[in-house]
């Protein structure tokens, strides 16, 4: 089976033989594993981008031009992965700062008794961000630009870090 | 790795047994229904041209070759005149359709066989 090339292998499975699919599985899992594991550093998530790049290629597979070599192909598919991942990452951050500061250091902090270690203005931020606020809407209430609030979280941040 | 490695074949194989399975439903049942509503629309147009007393139209088949060479177009185009339309028109339809079903069938045969055999030999042996 060595002598099998990946064009050989495309082309097999695209006349059905699913069976040789493994083959290529075999051969870029290592490779792919730890070009996500240098990014990700967590197994679990690992696996399941690794999971999902082997899946997205075989439905690609139909349209993919077996001419082509596989591994720049199976790395673009490990970007979109990425992306997608740092997209839904980047997202839980945004929605809930309890919940991201929680699981960040691993304290329960999500009483107010933080407030007390923060001066009047990054107070005033966190109440907000506490109740629900949006950074544009705090922005909003409170009259300052949009980049002066995300300033005083990081700073707020830091500072919570520090003490936790 | 070798763990992962078989976690993905698994669910490759979990996805194509569903996808290969369920189109060969979707085929197989489409085909049926639309067998059976040919059969069906056939059957109806036959019955509409008994009692038109259409086919009585064939009946100088039975004469001599002159008769026949003589009436056959004629007779040809009043018989298509009479036919009902809309119905044989539905039913040409459907026949193309299964037509094209089949023939789509005939050429993917050998790529669902080898699927097959290979979803076999990996869930059962």
């Amino acid at each position: 089976m060595a002598e099998l090339s990946d064009k050989d292998i495309v082309k097999k499975i695209k006349k059905g033989e699913i069976n040789y699919y493994s083959y290529i599985v075999k051969k870029y899992t290592t490779l792919i594993y730890q070009y996500i594991k240098r990014k990700l550093f967590k197994k679990e998530e690992t696996d399941d981008l690794v999971q999902n790049v082997f899946i997205s290629f075989y439905k690609a597979l139909e349209k993919f031009d077996e001419e082509k070599p596989i591994k720049p192909y199976l790395f673009q598919i490990v970007q979109n992965e990425l992306k997608m991942y740092y997209r839904s990452k980047k997202q839980t951050i945004q929605l809930n700062e309890d919940i991201y500061l929680v699981h960040d250091r691993g304290i329960d902090i999500i009483d107010d008794s933080y407030l007390n270690y923060l001066n009047k203005d990054e107070k005033k931020v966190f109440q907000q961000i506490n109740e629900g606020y949006s950074y544009e809407e705090i922005a909003k209430l409170i009259n300052k630009p949009l980049n002066t609030i995300k300033s005083i979280v990081r700073r707020g941040r830091l500072k919570l870090k520090k003490i936790y | 790795m070798k763990k992962l490695e078989e976690k993905i074949i698994k669910k490759i194989y979990r996805m194509e047994t569903k996808k290969t399975f369920g189109q060969i439903m979707a085929e197989t049942i489409l085909i049926v229904i639309i067998s059976l509503s040919s059969v069906f629309m056939f059957s109806v147009i036959v019955e509409i041209l008994n009692e038109q007393a259409s086919f009585d139209l064939f009946d100088f088949l039975r004469d001599d070759f002159e008769t026949i060479r003589f009436n056959f177009l004629n007779n040809s185009l009043l018989f298509i005149q009479e036919l009902p339309l809309p119905l044989t028109y539905i039913l040409v339809g459907l026949l193309l359709l299964l037509i094209w079903l089949l023939f789509i069938l005939i050429m993917n045969f050998n790529k669902i066989k080898n699927k097959l055999v290979s979803i076999y030999k990996f869930w059962f042996k």
